[in-house]
C-alpha cells in the first residue's frame, strides 16, 4: 500500500469519526436555558434591564476580554493563547452584521449558559459559559439588555488558529457533556444570604475558578481543586480557598478593599488581576465584594472590623547566603523597599506583608526581580511606580539567594530555590 | 545607634578611591556627595523616578551603563568605575577647564536646560546613548524614536526636553559612525 493511500484511509476514518463524535452530544445536551426566554422582551423592559446590566456586565468582566488592547469598545479581537492555539473573542456589540445586533433574546442565553452559538455550533470555553451557566436568567437579560444598548462596532471577527482536531467546533459539544454542570446555580438554604450571593457572584458572575482553579488534561476545571490556585501565562493565579487566602495575610475585609483598590499591605495587584480590578472589580458594591469575600472565608456575614492572620515564622537560612543576599538587597532593593520590607506608600509596595513572598511557589517573585512591572494606576489616583527589571544586573545565583533568604525571612518559606530554576525564568 | 560599617573602593572619574569604611545601608548619591565632595549628581525623588541621580558605570568590556545612585546602594559600585558628571568635560595641568564633553557642547549650543537641576542626568543618558550607538548603529528612521526612549525616562521641569532631544539628534547626526547605511 502507498503512502498517500493509507493517509486517505486515515483522514477517512478520523472524518467519520469526527461526524459520528458530532452527532452523538446533542443526544447528551442538557440545556439550563428555559423556554420562558423564547419571548421577546418588551422595549420597555429592555430599558429597565439595561441600567441594571451595565453593573451586571462590569461584574462578569465582559468588556475586559471582548476589547481588544486599545481596540473598539466591545468589538472583540482579544487573542487567547491556549495550549491548542490561539483563540479570539468575539465582536458582542450590537453590530446588525458582526456583533450580536441580529442575537434573539433566546440565542444569547443558549451562547452565556450552554455554550452555544447563534448558528447552533457551540463556543469554545475560553468563553467561560461553563461559569455563567450558573447565572440567574434575570442577570442574563440584564446583560443582553445592556449590550443592545452600546454603539454598534463594524469589526469582523478574527479566525481562531487552533490545530487539528480542536479546529473543529462540534467537538466541543463532547467536551461540553464532560465539563458542563448539568444545572445552574441553587442557592443553600443552610447559608446566609450575603453567603449565598457571595457564592454566586464568584463562581457564576466574576468567573473566579476560571484563573484559580486548575484545570485537567482536557482544559476542564478540576472540581476537587476548586479554587487552589493555578498557573496563567507564566504567573500564579493564586490559591483563595480559605487556607490560602489566610496564608497571603488576607482577613476578609482587607480582602474586599484589595479588590476594589487593587492595594494593600499583600501588594499591588499585577498581571491579569490588575486588569480585573482596572475593568470589574474596583466598580463593585461593597457589599457586593463583602459578600465574595464571606463566602470565601467560609462566614455567614463579613466581620467588621480587620483581624489580620499571624504574619509566618521566618524560616532559618544558611549565614552564607543570607551574607550574600542581604548585600543584594540593601544595594538594589532598599532604595525603595526599606531596609526592613516596609516599602514607600503610592510608590513602592512593602515586601515584609507581600503574598509573592508567601506563597509556595517562588514563580511570581523571581519573575518580578528578573523582569519588572511597569508603572501601574489605581483607583483613587494611586499609582505605583515601575519596578526595575534586574536579569541583566544579577546572575543566576545571586538572585536564587535573594528570593530564598526574602521569602524564608517574609513569607516563612523553606530556600528551595535553585540557580538553575532562575535561568529557566530568565 | 552604631551603623554597621564596610570597606568600600572604587575608581571615580579616572581616581581611586579608598578602601574606606562606609555604613552598609548608605546609598551611592550619599556617598557621592558626602565622601567624595561630587555634587553634581542631584537628589532628585530619591525614589528613582526623576533620573537626575544617575551617574555610569564603566563596565569591563568597554561600555557604559547608566545606574540611579538615589535608589542604590554604595557598595553596589565596590571595585567598580565610574563617572559622575564632573569626570566629562577635560581639563588643563592647571585643572583650569579645556573642553566640554560633545553632549555637554551639544547641550550648550542648543540652550537645552534653563534651571540644570536635571542636567547631569541627560548627560549621563546621552553619553551612555552615544557609546552604545557606537557598538550598534540605528537607521536614520529610527534615530528620532530612539532618542526620545532613552531621555524618556529622565524628568525635566523647565521644559526641556524639545530642545535635550534636538541637542542629541543633532549630535548623533554629525557624529561619524553612529548610524547605519
Amino acid at each position: 500500500m502507498t503512502k498517500r493511500k493509507i493517509l486517505l484511509i486515515a483522514a477517512a476514518v478520523v472524518a467519520a469519526g469526527v461526524a459520528a463524535v458530532a452527532a452523538i452530544p446533542r443526544a447528551f445536551e442538557t440545556s439550563v436555558v428555559t423556554k420562558d426566554v423564547n419571548t421577546p422582551l418588551s422595549a420597555d423592559q429592555m430599558k429597565q434591564l439595561a441600567e441594571r446590566g451595565a453593573y451586571v456586565a462590569r461584574v462578569a468582566d465582559c468588556y475586559a476580554c471582548h476589547t481588544a488592547k486599545e481596540g473598539p469598545a466591545w468589538a472583540g479581537g482579544m487573542p487567547f493563547h491556549t495550549p491548542f492555539g490561539t483563540i479570539y473573542a468575539t465582536n458582542i456589540s450590537p453590530d446588525m452584521e458582526f456583533g450580536i445586533g441580529r442575537w434573539t433574546r433566546a440565542e444569547f442565553h443558549r451562547a452565556m449558559q450552554d455554550g452555544i452559538g447563534k448558528d447552533g455550533k457551540p463556543l469554545y470555553p475560553a468563553m467561560p459559559y461553563t461559569s455563567y451557566r450558573q447565572m440567574s436568567a434575570d442577570d442574563v437579560d440584564a446583560v443582553y439588555a445592556y449590550l443592545l444598548t452600546r454603539a454598534p462596532t463594524r469589526v469582523e471577527n478574527r479566525k481562531n488558529e487552533l490545530s487539528f482536531p480542536f479546529s473543529i467546533r462540534q467537538l466541543m459539544a463532547f467536551w461540553n457533556v464532560v465539563n458542563l454542570r448539568r444545572h445552574g446555580f441553587v442557592a443553600d438554604p443552610a447559608h446566609s444570604a450575603v453567603r449565598n450571593r457571595g457564592r454566586y457572584i464568584v463562581d457564576a458572575l466574576a468567573h473566579c475558578g476560571e484563573c484559580h482553579t486548575p484545570r485537567n488534561v482536557m482544559q476542564g476545571m478540576k472540581a476537587a481543586d476548586y479554587l487552589k490556585g493555578s498557573v496563567i501565562e507564566g504567573v500564579e493565579a493564586p490559591d483563595i480557598t480559605k487556607g490560602g487566602l489566610t496564608r497571603m495575610g488576607f482577613d476578609p475585609l482587607t480582602l474586599a478593599r484589595f479588590m476594589k483598590s487593587g492595594l494593600s499591605a499583600q501588594g499591588s495587584m499585577t498581571n491579569q488581576m490588575f486588569e480585573v480590578v482596572h475593568f470589574s472589580t474596583q466598580y463593585m458594591r461593597d457589599e457586593d465584594l463583602q459578600a465574595m469575600a464571606a463566602y470565601l472565608f467560609h462566614l455567614e456575614s463579613t466581620p467588621k472590623t480587620e483581624t489580620a492572620p499571624p504574619a509566618p515564622t521566618p524560616v532559618s537560612i544558611p549565614t552564607q547566603v543570607a551574607d550574600a543576599a542581604r548585600a543584594t538587597y540593601r544595594n538594589l532593593c532598599a532604595g525603595c523597599h526599606g531596609a526592613d520590607g516596609q516599602g514607600i506608600p503610592h510608590v513602592a509596595v512593602p515586601l515584609s506583608t507581600n503574598i509573592s513572598l508567601r506563597l509556595a511557589s517562588p514563580r511570581d517573585l523571581t519573575q518580578a526581580v528578573l523582569h519588572g512591572i511597569p508603572a501601574q494606576r489605581f483607583p483613587g489616583l494611586e499609582r505605583m511606580e515601575p519596578m526595575p527589571e534586574f536579569a541583566q544586573l544579577i546572575d543566576d545565583r545571586a538572585i536564587a539567594d535573594l528570593v530564598n533568604w526574602m521569602r524564608a525571612r517574609w513569607g516563612g518559606q523553606q530556600p528551595s530555590v535553585t540557580a538553575e530554576d532562575i535561568a529557566k525564568l530568565r | 545607634m552604631t551603623l554597621q560599617t564596610k570597606p568600600l573602593a572604587l575608581t571615580a572619574n579616572g581616581r581611586r578611591v579608598g578602601p574606606v569604611d562606609v555604613p552598609e545601608e548608605i546609598m551611592m548619591l550619599d556617598f557621592l556627595h558626602e565622601y567624595l565632595n561630587l555634587t553634581g549628581a542631584r537628589m532628585g525623588c530619591g525614589q528613582g523616578i526623576c533620573h537626575a541621580c544617575t551617574i555610569i558605570v564603566e563596565n569591563e568590556d568597554g561600555s557604559l551603563s547608566e545606574m540611579r545612585t538615589c535608589i542604590t546602594g554604595a557598595h553596589w559600585f565596590d571595585g567598580k568605575q565610574v563617572r559622575t558628571i564632573e569626570g566629562h568635560a577635560k581639563y588643563d595641568a592647571n585643572g583650569n577647564l579645556a573642553a566640554l564633553s560633545p553632549v555637554q557642547q551639544a547641550f550648550i549650543e542648543h540652550f537645552s536646560f534653563q534651571c540644570g537641576y536635571c542636567t547631569p542626568g541627560f548627560v549621563t543618558a546621552a553619553t551612555v546613548l552615544l557609546d552604545r550607538l557606537k557598538r550598534e548603529p540605528v537607521s536614520r528612521a529610527e534615530l528620532d524614536e530612539v532618542v526620545t526612549t532613552t531621555l524618556d525616562k529622565h524628568i525635566c521641569r523647565c521644559t526641556g526636553y524639545v530642545r535635550y532631544l534636538q541637542a542629541v539628534r543633532d549630535l548623533v547626526l554629525k557624529t561619524p559612525g553612529l548610524l547605519t547605511g
